[in-house]
């Protein structure tokens, strides 16, 4: 926008001098029209340069005046000699009336001109970035170093937690869960911010430039040129996405033959683990994490890299449901020491990891060769689904430090478990004989009823009618190897342990 | 036709009526101090002049209208011989074959809203309360006659020097033109006298009652402001500029109490009100200018910067709001490229 002072400011209008109205100088010009009428209709904005202006004393001059007031217009160009009348009539309207002895033609270009520069700034700026994009693929950093070069200024590329991915740091905090352009005034200046947009409805990242100082009146001239780089970032992590998720596809497939592997691997297989980087000899520990099913796995691969790197663990990584499976291999058999330090490091990097998505993690017992490898994977696995709803445990279980027993016991503590157990017991909740524990002191004594007297403190012939009665309300027969194991895991699950 | 009354001019009533004649001369219509001194002389001479509704006469009996043309400024210079009236009248009934019964004027507005009333005196004939105008106006071809559709001929006109003149025919810018040139010949202003109406039809081709119209507003004038005020504040600048017919001249008044800039354009009449570039008011209303404290009128001739002033506006006589009327005495009349103001 250029407010009438501008158009003073112009090399063709250095003569033009304003004799009334100076008061309305900064009025804002949006068009500079000849007109051939004395009373044309007048817009907001217009500043209105008669072709065939009246002679300066005429009155049409004042009803002109007039008209561009009430109409918002921005002034009236004249040739000369006005009237203390219409100059007072100027001032007190405070539109500007400017009077010059050049062709007024001449000038009504210069300030068109003038008018249409933003645009054309604009357009030369979005050409300029086509230009010096290309058609080629460009990584962010050269993307970002184009913007940079073009508009001289910092600019940034932002995850889209608003973190700096590339390029100068920005002030000024992006509002990351509106995914529209912004502007961030900053003290003497302002950021623009362009979100980058994949095909899931948040912003993947966000272009950001810092225009300060002088270059901040070009706040209106930069974001087509910012649109269009983000297109540029855009097509890369596209492209980068359709990598990743190829990359992802193959490892998931390979990963799915080598647990469904019974035997030697074929060569082929060796091959495309080998291909793919994998170790299959010596030991490994098998590492499930998993995460809600709303989590983009794939784009999320490379965080869980980088959690495990940075707790010092190297690990095969692969994308695999609704999580990832992986596993580090060790040549020798890992001491005792080595797998409790390891737990440890895989306890930070999965407390590092719930910072941004909530993960649970299942660790294996260390396992030697390729079929180990899905052993241990495996126990993961298990352990993983379990500690998923073991918040006090923070969501991570290590199979070495439970034991292969109280693994399976605590799939008893299932959500799923838990209400069958009470369900199988429910028929002796509220009869008398406290039946529940003598069942589960029967059970743990072995199905000696002596002992169970001892364990107790009751008769044996206590004891013995209520294994009856038990058996007659449950009509179970505790001969039945099946149905004694499975009320001692009930029995278990509903009396409080120790 | 009958609700004007019988009007009789006493002394006292003269420099109301001259106040009236020359607001409604809207800054035009020349001076009227000789003849308002004219007419009290008659009075004094005990002359009893009348203004009476054209009701009081017969439907057909003929009413001439007379009134002075050209520059009134130039009588100071050149005064009349005092026969004027009766040539120019006699000229008329001549050609026309038509013994007036009355006399009226040619426009209420200055000069000729009161010397008719000597004329007829002079003619010993009734003066009729009507006339062709309503105000002031410069033209011929503006007057009510030429509105309605009579024309302005025959008409005839009478010089100081004895010359005499009859337009017989012509349209009313015909006969306009031609007096012009008559009277740059004869050295300034001439008597015309036209062709004589029927009483029966001065409802539609004149403005009835308007001598007695001017001498009410002469005596509200003096106690008040007549009309609607439109600036009340100092003359800031006054241009004058020469152009096609009459000269062109602009006022500029800076409204005191508003700081509003009024703008009058002016001929040889206050034509066009602009307050702050917007139209307020524009022929046919009458444009009232008073000196601000004696609330004396001040014409287009004396107007100066530094005076200051009440501008007020007056309707025009409801003869002008037809339609059919109006185009004569509306501002583009007068070359000026403005719609009517409405009320």
């Amino acid at each position: 926008m250029i407010a009438v002072r501008g158009l003073l400011a112009l090399p063709e209008w250095s003569d033009v001098v304003v004799p009334a109205g100076a008061d309305g100088l900064d009025r804002r010009v949006t068009a500079v029209r000849a007109v051939f009428d004395l009373r044309p209709e007048v817009a907001a904005g217009e500043l209105v340069v008669p072709v065939h202006p009246p002679p300066a004393a005429d009155w049409r001059v004042d009803a002109l005046l007039r008209r561009v007031a009430d109409a918002g217009g921005a002034g009236v160009l004249l040739p000369g000699g006005l009237p203390p009348a219409t100059r007072l009539l100027g001032d007190r309207l405070a539109v500007p009336v400017l009077v010059t002895a050049a062709e007024p033609l001449d000038l009504v270009v210069a300030a068109r001109l003038a008018l249409a520069a933003p645009d054309l700034d604009r357009a030369r700026l979005v050409l300029a970035a086509q230009a010096a994009l290309g058609e080629r693929l460009r990584p962010p950093e050269e993307v970002v170093a184009v913007l940079r070069d073009l508009l001289d200024a910092p600019v940034a590329l932002l995850d889209d937690r608003g973190a700096l991915l590339a390029g100068d740091p920005v002030r000024g905090a992006v509002r990351v869960d509106e995914p529209v352009p912004q502007r961030i005034d900053v003290p003497g200046g302002v950021v623009l911010a362009h979100p980058v947009v994949l095909p899931r409805a948040r912003p993947s990242a966000w272009l950001a430039v810092e225009l300060s100082g002088p270059a901040a009146a070009r706040a209106e001239v930069a974001p087509p040129a910012l649109a269009l780089t983000g297109g540029a970032v855009q097509r890369w992590l596209l492209a980068n996405r359709l990598e990743l998720e190829r990359d992802a596809r193959s490892r998931t497939a390979l990963l799915g033959d080598l647990l469904r592997l019974d035997g030697e691997p074929t060569a082929d297989l060796r091959r495309r683990a080998t291909d793919a980087g994998w170790q299959l000899g010596g030991w490994h520990v098998g590492i499930r994490v998993g995460v809600p099913a709303s989590v983009d796995v794939v784009a999320r691969g490379p965080d869980v890299v980088a959690a495990l790197r940075a707790a010092g663990v190297a690990a095969v990584v692969v994308e695999h449901g609704d999580g990832w499976t992986a596993w580090t291999s060790f040549d020798q058999e890992p001491t005792a020491a080595r797998v409790r330090a390891l737990g440890t490091r895989l306890r930070a990097a999965q407390r590092d990891l719930r910072r941004t998505v909530r993960a649970h993690m299942g660790v294996g017992r260390p396992h030697a060769r390729f079929e180990g490898l899905a052993k241990t994977v495996a126990e993961a696995t298990d352990a993983a689904r379990l500690a998923a709803t073991r918040v006090e445990s923070g969501n991570f279980l290590h199979v070495d430090q439970l034991g292969m027993a109280q693994l399976l016991l605590e799939w008893t503590r299932t959500d799923t478990f838990e209400p069958a157990a009470r369900a199988l017991l429910a028929p002796l909740r509220g009869l008398p004989g406290d039946l529940v524990r003598t069942l589960s002191a029967y059970l743990d004594a072995e199905s000696s009823i002596a002992e169970t007297a001892a364990t107790l403190g009751v008769h044996r012939n206590t004891v013995a009618a209520r294994i009856a009665r038990v058996e007659r309300e449950l009509g179970v027969d505790l001969a039945h190897r099946d149905e004694r194991l499975a009320l001692h895991l009930a029995c278990r699950t509903v009396l409080p342990t120790g | 036709m009958g609700d004007t009354v019988h009007m009789r001019i006493d002394r006292d009533d003269v420099a109301a009526l001259e106040l009236g004649v020359t607001l409604l001369g809207s800054g035009g219509g020349g001076d009227t101090a000789w003849a308002g001194a004219v007419l009290r002389g008659r009075i004094d001479a005990g002359r009893r002049p009348t203004a009476i509704p054209p009701g009081d006469l017969p439907p057909d009996a003929l009413v001439v209208p007379v009134g002075l043309v050209g520059a009134t400024a130039v009588l100071a210079e050149k005064p009349m011989g005092g026969h004027e009236f009766r040539t120019a009248v006699d000229a008329i009934a001549r050609w026309t074959g038509d013994r007036p019964d009355a006399v009226m004027s040619i426009e209420v507005g200055g000069l000729n809203g009161l010397l008719p009333v000597v004329a007829a005196d002079d003619l010993d004939l009734p003066y009729v309360d009507a006339d062709l105008a309503g105000r002031g106006l410069p033209r011929l071809d503006q007057l009510s006659t030429a509105a309605a559709g009579r024309g302005v001929a025959p008409a005839a006109l009478a010089a100081p020097g004895g010359q005499v003149l009859v337009l017989a025919t012509g349209t009313p810018a015909d006969v306009e033109r031609a007096v012009r040139g008559f009277l740059t010949v004869v050295g300034g202003w001439a008597v015309l006298a036209l062709s004589p109406v029927r009483v029966a039809d001065l409802p539609g081709c004149a403005v009835v009652g308007s001598t007695s119209g001017a001498l009410e507003l002469g005596r509200r004038a003096v106690t008040g402001v007549p009309g609607d005020v439109l600036a009340t504040g100092r003359v800031v600048d006054v241009s004058r500029r020469r152009g096609t017919g009459f000269g062109r001249g602009s006022v500029a008044v800076l409204d005191h109490a508003t700081g509003a800039v009024l703008r009058l354009e002016m001929e040889n009449e206050y034509l066009l009100a602009l307050r702050d570039g917007a139209p307020v008011a524009a022929t046919p209303d009458v444009l009232v200018v008073l000196e601000r404290r004696t609330r004396a009128p001040i014409s287009c001739y004396h107007v100066r910067p530094g005076i200051e002033l009440v501008v007020a506006r007056l309707p025009a006589p409801a003869f002008w709001a037809d339609p059919a009327h109006l185009p004569v005495v509306a501002p583009r009349a007068f070359g000026i490229d403005c719609d009517p103001v409405p009320a």
